[in-house]
């Protein structure tokens, strides 16, 4: 009998080309995944600070006008602007576009503002929620790929032991054991992913609550100064 | 910007993880592999001494003292010079009998230690002989074990168990084998009791027709180990 190399690295070595295939598949669906599942972690962290921040500065009594002048601004200089600043600055730009005509009807201007509103936020939406489906089919995914390559290498295996008279249990073990790495592997990809996506799936939830809320405030507050003319 | 900065940094990340894991795996995670720990053969070694013992080394006698009287000097003198004479002999002959002992004694020294080397030199020949064939016993001893086990696995990948065979049966048969490795003769030697099982025995012996491997060694060796081989069948020694 030839001297058999049991360490992992021969084991995937060893593999049929199929199963190679399955093991590579899951290896970057893993990498991939864990690019998304820091990226969206940081993101979204940034995104729940920055409405905090804006939140304080809103409510800290500052003119409406002079912060809508300076986040402008800072948008200018940073080249683009993410969160809830963004529907504070569509809301507040169509609301004094619309209430500068003078035959403006205040239920006209409030709609108008509320549909611009609306559209930041949707767009806010999409941000947040981008790269969570790629986490959720690779969490669904993937154990079902190392399935597929353990189911495939053992019964390679099985076939190469319908050859021999003998059966021992030294005949499959390797085999088996090499098919078996796919599943570990396929586990490994996948449950860190659906830890994420569960995770990020909830605080995007928890997000999206807080910026409608804050839409409504907003929306409040105009309304209330376009009634009050 | 602060998009690809944040994508940048987590696919390092990603990268550094996926690398440790890897690292981890190749370097630690192997699987206890059985070594097959071949006890190394000892050889005792003992000082040997080839150098004899020195001697303690024989003392000068001591001189006697001259006796001086003080009185009747002449006669002293006379008497002194007669004494001094005789002592003088006395010393001369004692002094000859003691170069010839000393030689005498050193030359049987010298036989002495011849003999010792030689008997010290024929002991550690004999020892190394004994223990070169000892070697080779062992070595003879291991060689024919390994081609009995292959000659036990073909018998056993060649064996098909009857259905009455039961765990506590055994058969022994004896194989006669010329040195090419052909199967020339089976007996059985002790029956199990079930004849089915024996007639399966025989069969597995005569299924195997040639041990071709049995081609590569000394015919020595065959002579004295494979001419007639026993081999026990029992269905417990296979592994179900």
């Amino acid at each position: 009998m030839n001297e058999e190399n049991l360490s992992i690295l021969a084991l995937i070595a060893n593999a049929s080309l199929l199963v190679q295939l399955v093991m590579a598949t899951l290896f970057l669906a893993s990498v991939l995944s864990w690019i998304m599942i820091v990226q969206r972690g940081l993101f979204l962290n940034g995104a729940q600070r920055s409405f905090r921040d804006f939140e304080d500065q809103f409510w800290s009594g500052v003119d409406l006008n002079n912060l809508y002048h300076e986040l402008t601004e800072r948008a200018k200089q940073q080249g683009a602007a993410d969160g809830i600043e963004n529907v504070f600055r569509a809301g507040f730009r169509e609301f004094n576009r619309l209430a500068q005509s003078d035959k403006a009807d205040p239920d006209a201007v409030m709609e108008g503002t509320d549909r611009a509103m609306r559209v930041a936020l949707s767009r806010e939406d999409e941000k947040l929620t981008i790269h969570l489906p790629f986490l959720a089919s690779v969490a669904s995914v993937s154990p079902y790929i190392g399935l597929f390559g353990t189911v495939w290498g053992i019964m390679n295996s099985f076939r190469g032991l319908a050859m021999v008279q003998q059966a021992t249990l030294a005949t499959v073990a390797p085999g088996i054991s090499e098919a078996l790495i796919a599943t570990a592997m396929g586990l490994f990809a996948a449950i860190p992913a659906v830890i994420a996506y569960n995770r990020y799936a909830a605080k995007v939830e928890v997000i999206n609550t807080n910026y409608e809320t804050f839409a409504e405030e907003f929306s409040s507050i105009l309304h209330r100064q376009v009634h009050a003319r | 910007m602060r998009n690809f900065t944040s994508y940048s940094s987590a696919a390092l990340f990603s990268f550094l993880l996926h690398a440790a894991v890897v690292a981890a795996l190749l370097s630690s995670w192997e699987p206890e592999s059985k070594k097959i720990i071949i006890q190394p053969q000892y050889i005792e070694a003992k000082l040997v001494e080839l150098a004899p013992k020195k001697k303690p080394q024989v003392k000068p006698p001591s001189k006697p003292k001259v006796d001086t009287a003080k009185k009747r000097r002449e006669q002293e003198k006379r008497r002194a010079a007669e004494k001094r004479a005789e002592q003088l002999k006395r010393q001369a002959a004692l002094k000859e009998q003691q170069r010839k002992d000393r030689e005498r004694e050193a030359l049987e020294q010298k036989r002495r230690e011849e003999a010792e080397r030689q008997r010290i030199e024929t002991e550690f020949a004999e020892t190394l002989a004994q223990e070169q064939a000892d070697i080779n016993a062992r070595e003879d001893e291991r060689v024919a074990n390994s081609y009995m086990q292959l000659i036990r696995q073909r018998l056993s990948d060649n064996w098909s168990r009857p259905p009455s065979a039961r765990r506590d049966m055994e058969a022994l048969v004896e194989i006669r084998l010329v040195p090419t490795g052909r199967v020339v003769g089976v007996t059985i030697v002790k029956s199990s009791g079930d004849i089915a099982f024996d007639r399966s025995v025989e069969q597995a012996a005569f299924k195997a027709q040639q041990f071709e491997e049995l081609q590569q060694l000394e015919s020595r060796l065959f002579e004295k180990h494979f001419r007639a081989v026993k081999v026990a069948f029992s269905p417990q020694d296979l592994r179900l």
